[in-house]
């Protein structure tokens, strides 16, 4: 999961305070997302220092306002475009299209189908290593891919899901 | 080695012609795991009924270790059939009336009696396919997978050169879809045996060598993994 990408994804719809953006970041994350003030803080110092993100100034109660510059903007679109490896997958695509969704995201037709891609090459490569270590009589390694490639299934079962109701 | 020269197969209803297959070219070579994707209605299952013998194209050859299927008569054919070639129907066409060990035998009765050895191998495949325990069922009693598990047996179990598999897991949860395939290429391996496999299942097709994509009667490509977009093209095509 990356704070980076849930600030900016935050920042892209409005400026935020650093709290509120711990609370949207935390119902961002879904059911158990809960993030240290701590690391967004540090985040934020790091963004406003690559000038992805700076501060208008403070809003009435004295906190400090966030918001998101043309370079930040263009940092999200360029990581919601970037399939995810399956290694990280799951959770690591839910994640991003729920940024993507957030932002009412114009190209997640796009992003769906590169990450469909990107699961084909993975079942294909997957499948062959398969038939490889049955043959050889691995038994160990083959449950495993096996036990992988029904991860695939489902996260392309989900996909399919997406865009059909999409359609 | 199964050659295809621009093959055609029209069908006629009433005064409607319509051609199925438009004009297909397809070499696959001896030992080679193939498997055909396509839209349904795209001409799989004629094309597979054609490399069978199963039934004559309108034009085009068909050739199969060097012998071409469309020039020898009826009785040839399924000689020819009967020796080299296992074939799995998508509807599975089993004798109702028979059981499934009988369906199974079915085949091997043309050279005659059952051995011993033919025996062993009826009940090895019953095994393999996880239909132990319903050797004396009859046919139109069985679940439609099933049935499924048993129309693969019997196309096995003449050991075939060439096997000729329609949809052959498509009525299978994924355990034994798996265990079905990993039949396949045990066969395929051990036997040197050609495998042609229509399905609409990436994780079926990811057995095969190559993957013929099928689209409105002819062949739309041909891809292996070794092509460096190959799932870019795979992912269009499924989309
Ligand atoms: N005997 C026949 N007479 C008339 N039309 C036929 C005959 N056999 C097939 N067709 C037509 O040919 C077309 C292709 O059928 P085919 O069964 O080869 O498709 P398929 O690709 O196997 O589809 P599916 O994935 O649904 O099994 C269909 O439109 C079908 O109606
Ligand atoms: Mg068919």
């Amino acid at each position: 999961m990356s704070v980076k990408h849930g600030i900016l994804t935050l920042l892209f719809q409005q400026q935020h305070h650093g709290y509120e953006l711990k609370l949207e970041l935390d119902s961002l994350l879904g059911i158990n997302g809960k993030i240290n003030p701590g690391q967004i803080y540090t985040t934020l110092d790091r963004l406003i220092r690559d000038n992805l993100v700076s501060s208008p100034g403070s809003d009435d109660q004295e906190r400090k306002l966030y918001e998101i510059e043309p370079k930040g903007k263009d940092e999200l679109e360029k990581w919601l475009l970037e399939p995810v490896p399956y290694y990280t997958s799951k959770e690591g695509f839910f994640f991003k299209w729920n940024c993507a969704r957030k932002i009412h995201f114009e190209q997640e037709k796009n992003m769906l189908e590169q990450q469909r891609e990107m699961i084909i090459k993975e079942v294909m490569e997957l499948t062959n290593l398969k038939t490889e270590l049955l043959l050889q009589g691995d038994e160990n390694k083959y449950l495993l891919i096996t036990g992988m490639l029904l991860h695939l299934e489902a996260d392309l079962n989900w996909i399919v899901q997406v865009e059909n109701r999409n359609r | 080695m199964i050659k295809v020269n621009n093959l055609k197969r029209d069908f006629l209803q009433g005064q409607q012609r319509t051609q199925v297959l438009k004009g297909i070219d397809l070499a696959i070579e001896e030992g080679e795991f193939v498997a055909i994707m396509g839209p349904s209605g795209s001409g799989k299952s004629t094309l597979l009924q054609l490399l069978a013998g199963l039934d004559v194209p309108t034009d085009g050859d068909i050739q199969i270790n060097n012998k071409f299927l469309n020039k020898m008569n009826e009785k040839e054919r399924t000689i020819f059939r009967r020796k080299k070639l296992g074939f799995v129907f998508q509807n599975y066409q089993l004798l109702s009336t028979l059981t499934v060990e009988e369906n199974i035998a079915f085949p091997l009765h043309a050279d005659g009696k059952l051995t011993n050895e033919k025996s062993k191998m009826i009940n090895a495949l019953i095994h393999s396919v996880g239909l132990e325990g319903l050797n004396h069922k009859r046919a139109n009693l069985l679940s439609g997978g099933q049935q499924q598990r048993v129309a693969i047996a019997r196309a096995l179990v003449n050991n075939p050169t060439v096997l000729l598999a329609d949809e052959p897991t498509g009525n299978l949860d994924r355990a034994m879809a798996e265990e079905i395939l990993g039949l396949f290429l045990k066969f395929h391996r051990q036997n040197k045996q050609t495998i042609v496999m229509v399905t609409h299942d990436i994780f079926a097709a990811g057995f095969a060598d190559r993957i013929i994509l099928f689209r409105d009667g002819v062949i739309d490509k041909v891809i292996s993994r070794k092509d460096s977009d190959y799932a870019k093209y795979l992912a269009n095509f499924m989309a």
